[in-house]
Formats: structure tokens, C-alpha cells, sequence
């Protein structure tokens, strides 16, 4: 498709994101926006950065020259949120929040988030990963196909978050069943159905982390909502239940699908450049660096999820976003801006080989994360899970080779899977 | 040199750690990040300075001299139509941060 003649001028970058298109290959259009609409204004009013140094720039500056909605103006920029539990529950999540709540808050939840406490991780994540792997190889060596998103990707976060959590592993695979219904809910364009299906997905979520507190504060447990109810119970007025519950409603949302979208693109980079496969064989600065490329070239969360709000009129790039508007970060783009990583189409974890996580050889900023103060709480902890899979995946299965085209989910906010279909290749002897 | 976190501004991300993990440490009790030596051995400078340009809420601030405040973490503005243009002229890659650090 000719994306440049398609869009000479684009209307709503939301809607063609969600275009067959874009679902197939968002990369194309994302330039054009990078260079001819890099302020892009949408019908419905929503301002779109895609360029690196204005994505960065907003980011550092939440808080700042931007800020979260306040409560009382919900209405005005999430019109249905009266109506909808979904996004009632996405305005008292800490990425909507402002300091200093929004700092007290974060620290709650950062003591059990520190570097130190993820590393501890480690070993427990190990052997999810071990055993996972254990149980997909029957299948593989008797030559039959298995779903590695399904059976992997998605089964290592929700079994690591069973475990954060202090939740059985049945529970966690049943509420995560609802996660993608309530994503898809909250992008900007989603239609009623989908926000009726999210909210019906969050109701339940609510439902079932309510009586989690009630069994945490009768029966605390090393665990993260224990420790969050025992902070809640000592500091009433600041963290209210449904805060509470929307922290852990907002922890599943943005722990899950994302890293096992990463995990997802992670092993197709591997079959897809098995020249590159030795960096997961040397050690951790090059696992390191095959983490943070796999990243950088396919942001899972590919534009920012929750408004940030104009304080002031802003001129950028020749353009004037006027206070109060809505302003999102098309952080898949800034990924993808050869301003600031070269030939940026390219799969090179040379950009990232001995730097500290997140940054290039050049000193860029790898955007996934994001960054300024909603900077992904749980960026260690994909990491880590990342880190400790591939080389095992690499290992365990040499041979291993797609089975059929694996399945994309149909989402302009998501880049990730519904299925991703692997098999051994036949040895030849 | 010596550097400072800002522990008011701190967002806990533990990026300071993981890039210099023997220089930062994080609280056990909310992680927020503190410095753990008096002053930044010479080998260590540019990779302080780069720590510092990589916190994501600009908390840490490097102080070159005892009487300095040198590098202030302060927002940046905009990025200007002048450097916008710049920028849509180069065609490759930036040899720095966008805002001037390193």
C-alpha cells in the first residue's frame, strides 16, 4: 500500500492505526506522521507527538507543562466515564494521578518494586520459566505445533503476578482472561460494545480483588497486597479501597499483555535473525542488549493510554497545542525516529551493547517504558522475565521455527498476538 | 564531583541503580533513590553525568564543584521551531540527548 498518497492528509491518526493496514505494518504510516504530521491533531481533538525528541520532551515534562485530569473533569475527557466502570477505574490508577499524590502513592508501591527486591526475583522467575518450557516440549518433540503466546508468553507474566500477588494460579489465569476486552475499552476510539465488554471484565476484576483485600487483611502473607493493605489500614483517608483496588486493576493492565507481547516479538526476532541469536548466548550484556532492541522495535503499548493535559498554550514544531488539550505520545514512532537511532527499521542490538538499560550507545532513550514520572513501575520486572527467558528459550530449543503465520490481535494500541504457532524443525541426520 | 538526588522529585524508577548500581542505592522503605558516596571518584564522572541525563524525572543534579550548583534538574522547554527545524534537516542520527546533555 501506497501510505503516502493514502493519507496526503490524515484525519485521525487513531482511526488509521486501527486500519487493516497499520494492523498488519503501523511502521509505514508512523514515518509519514514523523515527517509530515508530527503535531498531528485528531477529528476528536486528541493532539498525537510521534517524534522522538517531542515524545521525550512531554514525558519529562508531566507534571510540569502537562498533568493528569483532575476528578471533577472527568466527564469532559472521558465522556462516557460516568457511565463506565472501566474508566471510572483507570481515573484513580496511579498513571492518572498528580504529585504529590501521585508521588505518595507511587512510593507505597515502589518498596516492593525496588531493583533489589526484582532481582530477588530471579530464581522464582527462573523456574516458572524452566517449567513452562518443560511442559511444552512433549509437544514439540513429537513434531506437533504449539502456541508459544499462549503457553508462554502470556502463562510467565501471569504466573509471576500470581506469585506478587499472593494469588492462587487459577485465579490469576481467569481474571486475565479479561485483560485484552478491557484494553481494548479504554483506547480512545473504542465503541460502546467494547466499553460495555471491558466494564463487564473490570466488574469482575473489582469483584474478585475486593474479597483478595478482605483475605490479605485477615490473613497477611509476603506479598504485595498484603503489604498494600497493611498501608492502607494505617493511612485511611489516603489510600481509600478503591484506590486500592485500582492500583491492582492498574498492575494487571499494564503487567501482563505488555511483556508477553515483548516476549512474543522477542522470539520472533529470533527466527526471523538467527544471525543476532548469538548475543543471547554471551552472558548478560548481550541478553541485555537483545532485550532492549526487542523493545525498542516494537513498543507492546504503542501510544500512551491516559491523557496528559495542557497546562498552558504549547507551540511545538510550528504547531499550538492550546491548554487543556489532550495530548498522547506515539511511542512507537519515537522508537522508530532515525533522529534518534539510525537506520531505525533496522534489528540491531548493537545500539544497546554495554549501556545501562534504556539508553543507546548515542545516549538516546528507548521510549517503552516511557519516561518522566509515570515511568513503568514494573520495568525491572519485564526486563528480568525477558532476560531469563530468551537464553533459556535459545537453549532449550535450538531448532525452533514458526508452525504458521502467527495471529495479530486487532488493536491500534496493542502490538501483540492471539496466537504464535512454533514447532521444531525436523532434525536432519 | 559530587552528586545529589532530589528525594522529593525521585520517581522511584531505580534507573540511577541499575545504570551505576555501586554510586546509587534505593530506600528499602518507599525506593527512592540516595547517593552512597561523598564525592564521585574521577573514573566515574561522564558515567554519573549520563545517569543523571537518563533519570527519567531529572532528580539527580551533578555538582562539579564544593561551590557550584552546576546542571540544575530543571524542565526543559519545548523543543524550538528553530531546533525542530534542525532536526526534521538532519538526516542522522543526534550526537547527544535533545536537550543539550550527553
Amino acid at each position: 500500500m501506497d501510505v503516502q498518497a493514502a493519507t496526503a492528509v490524515c484525519r485521525d491518526a487513531f482511526a488509521e492505526l486501527a486500519s487493516p493496514a497499520c494492523l498488519h505494518d503501523p511502521y509505514p504510516f508512523m514515518r509519514w506522521l514523523r515527517e509530515h504530521d508530527p503535531v498531528h491533531r485528531s477529528a476528536s481533538g486528541l493532539f498525537l507527538l510521534s517524534r522522538h525528541a517531542d515524545i521525550l520532551w512531554a514525558l519529562k515534562a508531566t507534571g510540569d507543562a502537562f498533568r493528569g485530569p483532575a476528578p471533577g473533569e472527568l466527564a469532559r475527557y472521558f465522556p462516557r466515564a460516568a457511565a463506565s466502570l472501566s474508566l471510572n477505574l483507570l481515573a484513580s490508577t496511579l498513571a492518572m494521578k498528580n504529585p504529590p499524590a501521585h508521588t505518595r502513592l507511587r512510593r507505597l508501591i515502589s518498596r516492593d518494586f525496588t531493583m533489589r527486591q526484582i532481582d530477588d526475583l530471579r530464581p522464582s522467575i527462573a523456574r516458572i520459566v524452566a517449567a513452562r518450557l518443560d511442559g511444552m516440549a512433549p509437544a514439540l518433540e513429537r513434531g506437533e505445533a504449539v502456541d508459544l503466546h499462549r503457553e508462554f508468553a502470556l502463562a510467565l507474566p501471569m504466573l509471576v503476578f500470581a506469585e506478587l500477588f499472593g494469588m492462587p494460579q487459577d485465579d490469576m489465569f481467569g481474571l486475565a482472561a479479561g485483560i485484552g476486552a478491557i484494553l481494548e475499552g479504554l483506547s480512545p476510539h473504542a465503541s460502546d460494545p467494547q466499553l460495555a465488554a471491558a466494564d463487564a471484565a473490570s466488574a469482575r476484576v473489582k469483584a474478585y480483588f475486593g474479597g483478595l483485600i478482605q483475605r490479605k487483611r485477615t490473613d497477611p502473607r509476603f506479598d504485595i497486597v498484603s503489604m498494600l493493605v497493611g498501608a492502607h489500614d494505617d493511612d485511611a483517608d489516603t489510600l481509600s479501597d478503591a484506590e486500592l483496588i485500582s492500583m491492582l486493576w492498574g498492575m494487571l493492565l499494564g503487567g501482563f499483555a505488555t511483556t508477553a507481547a515483548t516476549i512474543d516479538h522477542a522470539v520472533l526476532a529470533m527466527l526471523a535473525y538467527p544471525q543476532q541469536r548469538h548475543w543471547l548466548q554471551g552472558g548478560a550484556v548481550g541478553v541485555k542488549a537483545f532485550v532492549e532492541e526487542v523493545l525498542r522495535c516494537d513498543a507492546p503499548a504503542m501510544f500512551s493510554s491516559i491523557p496528559r493535559i495542557a497546562q498552558r498554550d504549547i507551540e511545538l514544531g510550528g504547531v499550538v497545542i492550546p491548554k487543556n488539550a489532550d495530548v498522547r505520545v506515539l511511542i512507537a514512532s519515537g522508537n522508530r525516529d532515525p533522529d534518534a537511532f539510525a537506520d531505525p527499521d533496522r534489528f540491531d542490538p548493537a545500539r544497546f551493547y554495554g549501556t545501562s538499560p534504556g539508553m543507546s550507545t548515542d545516549g538516546q532513550i528507548m521510549l517503552s517504558f516511557g519516561h518522566g514520572i509515570h515511568f513503568c513501575l514494573g520495568a525491572q520486572l519485564a526486563r528480568v522475565q525477558l532476560a531469563e527467558s530468551l537464553p533459556r528459550i535459545q537453549a532449550r530449543f535450538p531448532t525452533l521455527a514458526l508452525a504458521g503465520q502467527p495471529t495479530r490481535e486487532p488493536s491500534a494500541f496493542l502490538r501483540t498476538f492471539r496466537a504464535l504457532p512454533v514447532r521444531l524443525h525436523a532434525q536432519v541426520s | 564531583m559530587r552528586v545529589v538526588v532530589d528525594q522529593d522529585l525521585c520517581g522511584t524508577s531505580g534507573q540511577c541503580v541499575l545504570t551505576l548500581p555501586g554510586t546509587f542505592r534505593q530506600r528499602e522503605s518507599d525506593g527512592v533513590a540516595e547517593v552512597c558516596v561523598a564525592t564521585v571518584p574521577q573514573a566515574l564522572h561522564a558515567a554519573v553525568k549520563l545517569a543523571a541525563s537518563q533519570c527519567p524525572v531529572a532528580a539527580i543534579r551533578v555538582i562539579e564543584s564544593d561551590a557550584g550548583d552546576d546542571e540544575p534538574g530543571s524542565a526543559d522547554p519545548p523543543p524550538s521551531p528553530l531546533e525542530a527545524e534542525r532536526h526534521a534537516a538532519r538526516d542522522q542520527r543526534h550526537p547527544g540527548g535533545h536537550d543539550g546533555t550527553v
